[in-house]
């Protein structure tokens, strides 16, 4: 036998600790200098975004000093609750680089289903809200199941979903809302935590906290960010591509049923028409949630806390520009710039980070 | 008139951290073929990009009969009268072959109506000059491959090429389609048109071309030197510096071993036929063919991608039903490292630690523990330090690192797995000799561990330094199985026979 | 058999066959779908339809898509009513400034994309609620009335027999667009441009121009088609091209387009159009719930990409893919 050059004889059973330890030699060694780091930290989403949310809050409260009272601050908690929620809806799909334009239709539906279920089938409330999550789920599912087993873009997929979703939903309900919803329920959206804190904020950022341990802890979620950043690559690597692109779409469903309900609690009633025509009202805060975060729309890179900011900002704007009395029909258009801006801005950020290779 | 028709002299091209060319000189003649050699990062794909106008250089000049010339786009390089035909297929498929060929009229003019009778009847000048019968009213999606290689010809000449580019143009073309395309460049030729003949199949060139420039770490190593008189081992050595060597391993025997993975009688999905095929334990069993021979489709078959329709596939001596690629990882312990590194190998925006990690992911998460970064480093880091990966971190995205680190990463990420059973397909695709030299030892010394290695590669010189034992395919079938003597002249005539006894047929 | 296998790979061949049996059954069904007034309405509806579906069509060709088709038609739609009202334009000028208005806005679309290299998805969505921001702005909401009478009456009148005014505009726009992609290089550079983009690019096609082309010319017929629609409503809504944005893929997808680019068929989208509306008008004279046409579009587009989806494999041998 030739004399081995490099041992590879105990490669199969690597022990846990020692070879892991200490490296110094420098072109070896795997961890990136401080100084990198740090200016690699200025660079973030996350940076710009809690920048932003400062100076506006800033500005905000020394146009109109109203902006600070215990009111508002928590109804732009309740709203923020909401938006990033929706947010995140889109923020699973979009990591398998794909998206889901039915969001707003799958929140309408959960919110009807549940609606349904307290008012009219007289269920508990606790066991409502968890009928219309599965229904939520339920509806991803079949987006994801018609996404994989067609092999076509979710773009195409998910727009004729929209439509038959909500389509079928108006049908059953005949447009008809469900006003009749328990107290109990409903007041989760009018309890204030220390005269300003809604409780359905809190839930938005512990759902934040179980999509950070998703993505950062656990099997499924780095298999989804491999799906998404190359199916064929991540296949061939031993992840199940198909079913966890399907797990995206339910995960989608289940949280736009969240946000859904959130609307049901806000409003006392479950309205088909709460998120506008076809669910279509969603689509700008789902998109610029995730967009403003610094999450891919190609897939595989994801940011709930930068989805988190990203929601929370443009809800700031809304709220403060509409106490600012500019007119509530200007906003929309100012959104739209806002998520021009964003991308725009992104992607001079990236570049310059290519150009330094910095990452 | 000038010696040369188009000369590059002194090229210098750097792009950032690498520095691409480095006073790089080629000249061509008029009715002649010129062959540009060297190995993938040696600066050819660079050379043609400025040649054809896509990049600029950041020194030297480039003369067309004796001129100077200026290229700032692909439209400059035609309007000079310089076509190229690119490695990749740069048709657009729905439309019909005369269309295709024009192509270039249609930015021009962007209102003047299209006449296709009239475009078909003059695109029919190209196609049969170069003996191709298409209609030229057919939609190109409908032709074979070799077909859309001679209209991307045709769609060159079109230009009134003086100079025409050819980067691969016979990467997937079956030997036949390749003598009929050699037939219509030398027929070019002696109508005066000249050539760049970019390729690494020595023997093509040694056939077909008249003069060589050859480049090696960015930098002429040969300059537009007449073939004759130069051999393959010439050729090679030139290309990269030193002479071939087969490394001088002593064969090992394998009547005692048992079989790691064994197909008999197998079919599958894609149209293979009675594949019969045995690795054993601590085996490296060569599959060699063409391309288009049905390998890569075949390993995709064994690892559960595509179905195995008749036949057996045995796993340590069980038969076994793959289902999946998960399920051939995780359960049966076999590994597959991919020829297309970029797409299927590894997941370039995602860090070393994310690719290396991949496969571990769901053994380490089973027992509920949180996955995290310490736990997966901690069982890959062995097997990155242990390949010498150079990286900076294992932060560092994989699209970052050079193609070796790249291809020692997508071997790392198996060996953490623990396979028993590893496909390795073209493993040296765009990586420098060193690295090669040291993937073959270390896939050696993989198999001395016990790991059955299945290697696939249309590079003879490796195939013969690797394998114990070859086994030949061509089209879709197993042609025969040899024992490896590492006797070079021997074995690749051997294997050349099996192949050809196929196209004699 | 041989004719069969001819036609059926034509785009046409399949939406005509189902244009053709649905007619015939919701015709025998209820006989006062033949009637004159019906298909009167039957080709309103068709008109500024197929608009909406050649505007998006020809973003589809370049491999792209344009969310804010709907928003222009919109602004457009207000912008041509505004001006008729409030500044007193006569009706050409107020149209021609409006369908320019059109233009503008494709041609943001289309220079933001093609400078920056975003997806035309996050590009068009943002200037979708641009787009209508600057509508409800303007409007807060509420429609304009000052509409003169000449544009009521082009708006829904027939000039010959069943055929109305509006039609008229259409067909020139369909058969222009139709000339554009079979034989004007211009049309053909989109096809290629979206059937492969990096050899259109090689051959010396300007794949910026090619983006911008398209998108002008998709911003100014969604103009057209919402002016149409303003002048068949007799007010100028706000909400003009609020529900456009699933039929605008409905009726090409249904027509044989490829989403990835380099593939439409003007014809077989008009078909598709018609399709649409003949199911719409079979659930009117049936009394069936309207909402329901919806699930239909739905239904359709799914329906569509499945047979596209069936049709390429036929043309792919699987082997060796």
């Amino acid at each position: 036998m030739h004399p081995p050059s490099l041992q590879i004889m105990d490669i199969s059973m690597p022990s846990d600790g020692p070879a892991a330890a200490s490296l110094d030699a420098s072109d070896t060694t795997l961890t990136p200098s401080p100084r990198v780091r740090r200016v690699r930290f200025y660079l973030t989403n996350e940076f710009g975004l809690v920048l932003l949310i400062i100076i506006f809050g800033a500005a905000f409260t020394f146009a109109v000093p109203r902006f600070l009272s215990h009111f508002n601050l928590f109804i732009l908690g309740r709203t923020a609750a909401e938006n990033i929620v929706i947010g995140f809806a889109m923020m699973v799909v979009v990591v398998t680089g794909g998206l889901d334009l039915s969001v707003g239709a799958i929140g309408v539906c959960a919110a009807m289903g549940g609606g349904w279920l307290m008012q009219v089938a007289g269920l508990p409330w606790p066991l409502a809200v968890i009928g219309g999550l599965l229904l939520g789920a339920a509806l991803g599912f079949v987006n994801g199941w018609a996404v994989v087993r067609s092999g076509l873009h979710s773009f195409i997929i998910t727009l004729a979903s929209m439509s038959i979703f909500f389509g079928v939903m108006i049908f059953i309900t005949r447009a008809q809302a469900f006003r009749s919803i328990p107290l109990s329920f409903a007041s989760f959206a009018h309890i204030r935590y220390f005269g300003f804190i809604s409780p359905l904020l809190l839930l938005a950022v512990v759902i934040m906290l179980a999509l950070v341990y998703l993505y950062r802890l656990t099997a499924l979620g780095r298999e989804m960010l491999a799906a998404g950043a190359r199916a064929s690559a991540a296949e061939l690597s031993g992840v199940r591509v198909k079913r966890v692109i399907i797990l995206c779409h339910m995960l989608a469903g289940l949280l736009a049923g969240v946000a859904g309900l959130m609307l049901v609690a806000r409003n006392d009633a479950a309205i088909p028409s709460m998120a506008g025509q076809l669910g279509q009202d969603w689509l700008l805060p789902a998109f610029l949630g995730p967009v403003l975060g610094g999450t891919l729309l190609s897939g595989g890179f994801v940011s709930p806390l930068g989805t988190l900011l990203g929601s929370f900002l443009l809800t700031l704007l809304t709220n403060g520009l509409l106490l600012l009395q500019i007119g509530q029909f200007w906003v929309e258009a100012v959104l739209g710039l806002l998520l021009l801006v964003a991308v725009l801005l992104d992607q001079a950020r990236r570049s310059f980070i290519a150009r330094r290779r910095m990452i | 008139m000038a010696e040369f028709l188009f000369e590059a002299l002194g090229i210098s091209k750097s792009f950032p951290g690498v520095m691409a060319l480095q006073d790089v000189s080629l000249q061509m003649r008029e009715a002649s073929i010129h062959a540009l050699l060297g190995e993938n990062g040696a600066g050819k794909s660079t050379l043609i990009k400025i040649i054809t106008g896509i990049h600029r250089p950041d020194a030297g000049e480039l003369r067309l009969a004796g001129t100077p010339i200026e290229l700032t786009s692909p439209r400059d390089a035609m309007a000079k009268r310089i076509g190229v035909v690119h490695q990749e297929r740069n048709l657009i498929p729905r439309f019909s072959v005369g269309e295709n060929i024009y192509l270039e009229q249609l930015a021009g003019r962007p209102l003047k109506p299209l006449r296709y009778p009239e475009l078909y009847r003059q695109s029919r000048k190209w196609l049969d000059l170069l003996d191709l019968d298409v209609d030229p009213a057919t939609p190109v999606s409908r032709l074979s491959v070799a077909k859309m290689q001679l209209v991307e010809i045709a769609k060159a000449l079109a230009l009134d090429s003086r100079v025409l580019l050819l980067d691969e143009p016979t990467a997937s073309l079956t030997p036949h389609e390749t003598v009929t395309l050699f037939k219509v460049l030398k027929r070019l030729r002696d109508d005066g048109v000249s050539m760049l003949f970019v390729s690494h199949k020595l023997e093509e060139v040694g056939e077909l071309c008249d003069q060589v420039t050859v480049l090696r770490d960015g930098r002429n190593a040969a300059h537009s030197q007449p073939l004759q008189g130069l051999g393959r081992q010439d050729l090679v050595q030139l290309m990269i510096g030193r002479k071939e060597q087969i490394a001088d391993w002593p064969a090992r025997n394998f009547a005692a071993a048992t079989p790691a993975l064994a197909l008999k009688g197998v079919s599958t999905i894609l149209g293979h036929r009675d594949i019969d095929l045995t690795v054993k334990r601590g085996e490296i069993l060569g599959l060699y063919g063409l391309v288009g021979a049905g390998r890569t489709e075949l390993a995709k078959c064994i690892i559960g991608q595509f179905a195995v329709t008749e036949g057996s596939v045995e796993i340590q001596g069980k038969a076994v039903k793959i289902a999946s690629v998960a399920d051939a990882i995780h359960r049966h312990g076999i590994g597959y490292v991919s020829e297309d590194r970029k797409a299927e190998g590894l997941i370039l925006m995602h860090s070393v630690l994310a690719n290396a990690g991949i496969t571990v992911w769901r053994n380490l998460g089973h027992h509920g523990l949180p996955l995290t970064d310490g736990r997966i480093r901690s069982r890959i880091e062995p097997f990155v330090r242990r390949l010498e990966v150079r990286t900076p971190s294992l932060a560092q995205l994989v699209g970052n690192l050079s193609g070796g680190n790249q291809q020692k990463i997508s071997v790392a990420k198996w060996l953490a797995a623990g396979v028993k059973v590893l496909i390795v397909d073209e493993p040296s695709v765009g990586i420098d000799i060193k690295t090669k030299a040291y993937l073959h030892e270390l896939l050696r010394e993989l198999s001395d561990t016990g790991t059955a290695v299945l290697v696939i590669t249309s590079d003879m010189p490796e195939m013969i330094t690797l394998a114990d034992r070859i086994a030949v395919m061509n089209d879709y079938r197993i042609e025969g199985t040899i024992t490896n003597t590492r006797d070079y002249e021997e074995m690749s005539s051997r294997i050349m026979s099996l192949i050809h006894r196929v196209e004699a047929a | 058999m041989q004719f069969l296998s001819r036609y059926g790979r034509t785009d046409w061949f399949g939406p005509l066959l189902v244009t053709i049996l649905a007619a015939i059954i919701v015709g025998s069904l209820s006989p006062s779908f033949l009637s004159a007034f019906n298909i009167q309405v039957l080709l309103l509806a068709v008109a500024i339809n197929a608009l909406v579906a050649y505007s998006q069509m020809i973003i589809i060709a370049i491999g792209e898509m344009n969310l804010s088709v709907g928003a222009i038609g919109g602004l457009a739609a207000i912008s041509f009513a505004g001006m008729m009202q409030v500044w007193h334009m006569p009706i050409l000028p107020a149209a021609l400034l409006g369908i320019l208005i059109g233009l503008l806005g494709g041609i943001i679309n289309g220079v933001i994309i093609s400078l920056t290299g975003i997806s035309a998805f996050v590009i068009t969505l943002a200037s979708l609620s641009i787009y209508k921001g600057i509508n409800l702005g303007i409007t807060e909401a509420q429609p304009f009335y000052g509409i003169p009478n000449l544009v009521k009456h082009l708006g829904n009148a027939p000039f010959l027999g069943p055929l109305p005014w509006l039609i008229i505009p259409t067909a020139i726009v369909g058969f222009g667009l139709w000339l554009m992609l079979t034989r004007l290089p211009i049309g053909r550079c989109i096809l290629a441009v979206g059937g492969n983009r990096h050899a259109a690019e090689l051959s010396g096609i300007s794949i910026r121009l090619t983006v911008i082309v398209a998108h002008a010319l998709s911003g100014a017929i969604a103009a057209l088609a919402g002016i149409l629609l303003c002048a068949r409503l007799q007010i100028g809504q706000p909400t003009i091209g609020d529900d456009w944005l699933i039929l605008s893929f409905a009726a090409p997808v249904i027509g044989g387009a490829v989403l990835t680019g380099g593939h439409v068929s003007v014809g077989a989208t008009t078909l598709g159009v018609v399709i649409v509306a003949i199911i719409t008008e079979a659930l009117v004279l049936f009394n069936i719930d309207p909402f329901l046409v919806q699930v239909v579009l739905g239904v359709l587009i799914l329906w569509a990409v499945g047979i596209n989806r069936l049709r390429e494999f036929r043309l792919k041998p699987l082997r060796r893919a």
